[in-house]
């Protein structure tokens, strides 16, 4: 027992050392522009914050004033547009660049040994991400706003219905608490705008004191590349400013209602799944990402010599794309398509174990080969088979 | 760790700590949901919303089968506001159906007693909360609600939701709101409710949308009053 958590410590201590959040130093491949990721992530992640400060000296987090105060912010104050604009596409920027470096850690094998804490530290960054997304647009109390918050805060309520453990009141105390109450109402506005702003607030801190011990590089990029980024928010901002729709109605559901783009493949599998399925789903979802590390253990990057998880990873990247298409041109059959996208993800799944085990037994017949062989003298050992 | 005399004693001495701790957090879990008593939090029974009688419409509305039309049932549900109380809308529709029902439902809510053609349903969507519509054309059905196609049989206005595209039967045999497609894992709530004259009177709602509770319990006067 002691020398187990010996142990654990002596690893935490190793990645923390080794983690490489923002500045990707880490990896000596500085000419790739997916290399400059972790300080967009950074850039982005403090343009929100700024923006959202001074967004919050106009806005109102009331259910009737919250919908004025943004056409307010939008419209009156000067320059508003751009402060909420540049919130906005930052907040999408931020989430943006936090996807794709996952998947380029993912596919490049970079959440391996020394990687791991940075992968899982990234990997709940995502979820925190997502989260100050949903709240920050319930934040616009209007009916996408609405709609999308009431379906995400009945989810927990299934978790009460779990076999075998029972009706413990857990999901409900879940929803009730996020809620403010049983309904969707203004405790839950009060307690979205403080969830939005405590997220960030808390994270930057800590994120502060870690550089402050560390001596680490905030912002490992160019000057040229802070101010594209700048003048491309800016610039977008300007041309397409995203209309607040309609004002939340709390007796009519539109038709069609979309969610956040990073949320549209997550809403066609609750249209697909039973609820509680689909409330449990995220949660595998999110405990395989912060478990792979642990569950690809040979030291191979190259995606081919790791067909497993290279396949895993491929898959949940066209499920993605493929279920954010599905739902945003409406083209699902709710009521045919569940089992062929089952029978799709069994047989790929088994297809890449068959690819796995056929890997490693090559790999084993050439290692047993090589050491048959008579042996120069010298000669290297040959590489032992992936275990 | 090994269970000698030194381990024992550590072992003793968490009792106390755990103890505070647990003490600590009980206030902390009732900071975020004022209105429990100790440990009420992971209580089953939820704030029940407050609705009581109230006229929503006029059996003269419904004269021809299918013949339909939206009212809203207002309750008051517990929040943590300065209010601490807000109002809010349970939309429902009330249709007329071809033949007479009983209209009781699987989870054994009664909705009227005796047999009726007049049906009222929660218009909030069992599945995540979202309110569907009556939509009288099963076309349209087909055509906007996820591409799903009735059997013979269910080519009669059907309920649909726009969040996830789950249908509703109002007619449907032995269950009246039963789903027949979509995600949804129940069929659609009820209203209780008695006929006056030409009036229609809801008494109460069976518990539902975000405050999912027992399966046939009643919101509305049948409630207990809440304690503050
Ligand atoms: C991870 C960080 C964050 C993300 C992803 C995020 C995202 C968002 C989004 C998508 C909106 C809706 C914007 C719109 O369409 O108008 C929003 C609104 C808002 N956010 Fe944030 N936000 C973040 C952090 C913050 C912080 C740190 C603050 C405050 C210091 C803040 C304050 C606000 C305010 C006041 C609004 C309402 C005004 C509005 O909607 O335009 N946000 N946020
Ligand atoms: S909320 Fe109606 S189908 Fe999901």
């Amino acid at each position: 027992m002691e020398a187990v958590l010996a142990n654990l410590r002596e690893w935490y201590q190793d990645r923390k050392q080794r983690l490489d959040l923002w500045d990707e130093t880490q990896t000596a491949r500085q000419d790739n522009p997916m290399y400059i990721l972790g300080g967009l992530v950074w850039l982005s992640w403090m343009i929100v914050i700024v923006s959202g400060i001074v967004l919050m000296l106009w806005y109102i987090p009331t259910t009737t004033g919250a919908y004025r105060s943004i056409e307010h912010i939008t419209y009156d104050i000067p320059f508003g547009w751009a402060v909420r604009g540049l919130h906005k596409y930052g907040g999408d920027m931020l989430i943006t660049c936090i996807t794709l470096r996952i998947y380029r850690m993912y596919f490049a094998g970079e959440y391996k040994k020394p990687g791991e804490l940075t992968w899982m530290i990234l990997f709940s960054a995502l979820v925190l991400a997502m989260i100050s997304g949903v709240t920050g647009y319930t934040l616009e109390w209007n009916q996408r706003a609405f709609w999308a918050a009431k379906v995400i805060l009945t989810v927990p309520t299934y978790y009460d219905d779990i076999p075998l453990i029972g009706n413990l009141g857990l999901g409900h105390a879940i929803a009730y608490i996020f809620l403010g109450g049983p309904a969707l109402g203004q405790g839950t506005l009060t307690r979205f705008y403080s969830i939005h702003f405590g997220i960030s607030i808390v994270l930057a801190i800590v994120a502060e004191t870690w550089f402050y011990r560390t001596r680490r590089r905030r912002l490992n990029v160019s000057a040229f590349v802070i101010v594209l980024v700048l003048a491309f928010l800016a610039f977008v901002s300007f041309i397409n400013l995203p209309d607040l729709g309609q004002w939340a109605n709390n007796n009519r559901t539109p038709l069609p209602v979309l969610s956040d783009w990073y949320f549209l493949a997550l809403y066609q599998v609750v249209k697909y799944m039973p609820p509680l399925w689909a409330g449990v789903a995220p949660a595998l979802l999110i405990g395989y990402g912060m478990l792979v590390p642990f569950l690809d253990r040979t030291k191979e990057t190259l995606p081919t010599r790791r067909p497993f998880f290279f396949v895993v990873g491929l898959l949940a990247l066209i499920y993605w794309i493929g279920f954010s298409a599905l739902i945003m041109l409406n083209i699902a059959v709710i009521s045919r398509d569940p089992p062929y996208i089952w029978g799709i993800t069994v047989i790929v799944l088994f297809a890449a174990l068959l690819w796995e085990l056929a890997y490693r037994r090559r790999q084993a017949q050439r290692a047993a080969a090589a050491a048959a062989a008579p042996a120069g003298a010298s000669r290297p050992a040959p590489r032992p088979a992936a275990s | 760790m090994k269970l000698d005399r030194r381990g024992v004693l550590k072992a003793l001495t968490a009792i106390p700590v755990v103890g505070a701790l647990i003490a600590v957090l009980s206030p902390l879990f009732r900071f975020l949901k004022p209105n429990d008593k100790p440990w009420g939090i992971f209580t089953i029974t939820p704030d029940l919303p407050q609705g009581g009688a109230q006229v929503v419409g006029k059996v003269s509305q419904l004269a021809k089968p299918w013949d339909s039309f939206y009212f809203t049932y207002v309750q008051k549900f517990v929040q943590y506001t300065p209010e601490g109380q807000e109002a809010s809308n349970v939309p429902g529709v009330a249709i007329r159906l071809p033949k007479k029902v009983k209209f009781v439902n699987s989870e054994g809510f009664v909705g009227f007693e005796g047999e009726t053609d007049i049906v009222l349903f929660s218009r909030i969507c069992p599945h995540l909360g979202c309110i569907y519509n009556y939509v009288s054309d099963w076309h349209e059905v087909s055509a906007g609600y996820g591409g799903f196609r009735p059997p013979g049989f269910e080519e009669h206005a059907l309920m649909a939701c726009p969040c996830h595209f789950s249908i509703y039967d109002p007619e449907y045999p032995d269950n009246p709101g039963n789903v027949i497609s979509g995600p949804a894992p129940r069929g659609a709530r009820y209203f209780r409710f008695e006929v006056h004259g030409d009036d229609i009177v809801v008494t109460g709602a069976e518990v539902g949308a975000i405050a999912k509770c027992a399966p046939g319990a009643v919101a509305g006067a049948a409630a207990p009053p809440r304690e503050t």
